[in-house]
């Protein structure tokens, strides 16, 4: 029975595949059936997520029936029950919010590739092997620097191309991590690297996981590699902006914290931590502080985006299991207030065509709706008392404490300032200054936007259900030999 | 001399490297790219080369007693496909950007650009 979430892989692929022979039948058909099959992806990764939850166990799916570490396996535990679920979701939302968005041909060629896009998310989330996590990163972020160059503008190539050779030059840092470890522990499987990891060599590991978390810096926005975000994020058609920060960064955080985890028994870890707490540090510092000069609005979201991830990654750097859990509950919350910002401001670049500081004057009176999920969205992450992202902070804070860096406590402070100096800025904008008429708002848009900040507001008023199932999730990455003991690996014992 | 492969692996990385950081001509740059990712397959395939050993492929006389290990090899075979399709990629968004400014000159593009 729970063989059936391999389907989670398999459907967007050969999906994917369909596209131009849909394209064949009627070219207005594609759209529809983007929503649809990420419709049917949200369906199967809900029931994987009830599935998960209710036994307490991670459904573990071995490709071709062979044991890890001789096969290749999916390892769909809390963590990864839950992201699977965001990820299909954030994909479902934006496939409806395409239809509107997109109008510039080849769409067949966009929909294959926001397949492919959500496809990789899910597999970096879900497999539980190195190498096969490395290709579903290069899925995701090929697809991503096709869609970014998608617009064909000047700009958009110009974007894509930087994302390219960041993208190129993070891989490879990554498969040389790889083979590192493959030639010190003589495995590629996720789980058997963590039986053995404590018999690595100090050198070697403290290499070995710099270099992927330099690879995994591009796909994750860390600073010294994340020169690319924001002209991808301007340049890119509005859904897949959102997407981008909803899951994909997501995917590559994931990826990062668990490789961190899994080694946390070679000797020169805490080094490694501390390399990622400066980066987190400089990301949020960096990203902030560009936010605060941008004049366009898509462009200060993804400053602010940054920043946060920023956040997630000092989060992890922590090395306790209360950091862990402040950050995948961070980066649930984040999940949510970024598509639904995007999802608003992309939508006002629909309809005024643009998303420069001036084309939100007076949005208050135009859109009245589109700019209360803007404002319910920015206050959110500002981090004020009953929105979802104040307790995530809070929670970020506390584990800061507990873990002795009081500096990173005075740093979240610090960021949420920066933010509320922005944001209220971009809040004012839209409701105390210029004229305008009043506009029909899309009904379908309206409602997922109200939805998103109906999402947003019960979880600010009641945390208590979603942070439980976030300290499942936070449990999941955290307890390594709970890891390796659900992985069924084939006579191998350390 | 396992390490000279080493070496060899490492200074095409350093090389390609240093032809994406300061080449300003765009082509030159993705060369660069493709250079430091054969440098990446050569240190993955050395890492698995035992020396006086064939390949591992199943045919007359080869046992595992007797070929490297194969492991290494199909990551590689992997990672030139996903490096050929990055670098077909590139090489259109190039064209878009040489059809658009008329010049692969990356200063030249972000001074255009404004």
């Amino acid at each position: 029975m729970s063989q059936y979430a391999s389907l989670l892989i398999a459907l967007p692929l050969i999906s994917a595949f369909f596209v131009p022979i849909i394209k064949r039948i009627s070219r207005d058909a594609i759209m529809p059936y983007l929503s649809l099959i990420t419709l049917i992806q949200t369906g199967v990764a809900a029931w994987a997520f009830k599935e998960v939850y209710t036994t307490g166990k991670p459904i573990i799916i071995m490709a071709g029936g062979f044991k890890p570490p001789v096969g290749i396996n999916l390892y769909i535990g809390h963590f990864a029950a839950l992201f699977i679920l965001i990820v299909a979701l954030a994909s479902f939302i934006m496939a409806v919010f395409s239809r509107k968005a997109i109008s510039i041909e080849p769409k067949d060629k966009y929909a294959m590739l926001f397949l492919l896009l959500m496809l990789g998310a899910t597999g970096m989330i879900a497999t539980g092997d190195i190498f096969n996590l490395f290709v579903f990163m290069e899925i995701t972020s090929i697809s991503a620097y096709a869609l970014t160059g998608y617009n064909k503008t000047g700009e958009a190539s110009e974007a894509s191309m930087k994302y390219i050779i960041l993208g190129g030059i993070g891989s490879s840092f990554f498969l040389i991590g790889v083979a590192l470890l493959y030639g010190s522990l003589g495995t590629l499987n996720l789980a058997q690297i963590a039986q053995l990891a404590g018999n690595m060599n100090a050198t070697v590991a403290q290499a070995a996981l710099a270099l992927i978390i330099f690879g995994l810096a591009v796909e994750a926005e860390i600073f010294p590699l994340n020169a690319w975000a924001p002209d991808a994020y301007q340049g890119a058609p509005h859904p897949i902006t959102a997407m981008f920060s909803a899951f994909v960064v997501k995917a590559a955080l994931y990826a990062m914290a668990r490789i961190l985890y899994i080694t946390s028994s070679a000797s020169s870890w805490s080094n490694v931590l501390r390399l990622l707490i400066v980066l987190g540090t400089l990301t949020v510092i960096v990203g902030e502080m560009s936010a605060l000069r941008q004049k366009n609005v898509k462009r200060m979201l993804a400053y602010s985006s940054i920043a946060q991830v920023g956040l997630i990654a000092v989060g992890f750097a922590l090395g306790t299991q209360a950091g862990v859990n402040a950050s995948v509950f961070h980066m649930f919350n984040h999940a949510i207030v970024k598509a639904l910002l995007f999802l608003a401001a992309g939508y006002v670049a629909v309809e005024l065509g643009g998303t420069e500081l001036e084309k939100f004057e007076g949005l208050g009176r135009k859109m009245p709706l589109t700019a209360f999920s803007i404002t319910v969205g920015a206050v959110s992450i500002i981090g004020i008392p009953l929105f979802n992202v104040f307790w995530s902070k809070l929670r970020l804070i506390l584990a800061a404490l507990s873990a002795n860096y009081a500096w990173i406590a005075a740093l979240v402070l610090g960021a949420s300032v920066v933010e509320a100096v922005y944001y209220i800025r971009l809040i004012h904008l839209m409701w105390f200054k210029g004229e305008g008429e009043k506009m029909e708002e899309n009904f379908v848009l309206g409602g997922i936007m109200v939805l998103l900040v109906a999402a947003i507001i019960i979880i600010g008023v009641y945390p208590g259900p979603v942070w439980n199932i976030v300290q499942k999730a936070g449990s999941d990455l955290f307890n390594v030999a709970n890891y390796v003991k659900n992985v069924p690996l084939l006579g191998v014992s350390p | 001399m396992i390490s000279l492969y080493y070496f060899g692996a490492i200074s095409l990385i350093l090389i390609g490297m240093y032809a994406v950081l300061v080449k300003r001509n765009l082509l030159k740059m993705l060369v660069g790219l493709s250079i430091m990712e054969t440098g990446v397959n050569l240190l993955l395939i050395s890492i698995g080369y035992v020396s006086n050993r064939t390949a591992p492929i199943l045919s007359e006389g080869a046992t595992p007693q007797n070929t490297v290990d194969p492991i290494p090899q199909a990551l590689v075979l992997t990672a030139i496909v996903i490096g050929v399709a990055t670098t077909a990629l590139a090489l259109t968004v190039v064209i878009n950007l040489y059809s658009k400014y008329k010049t692969l000159d990356v200063e030249e593009i972000r001074r255009l650009r404004g």
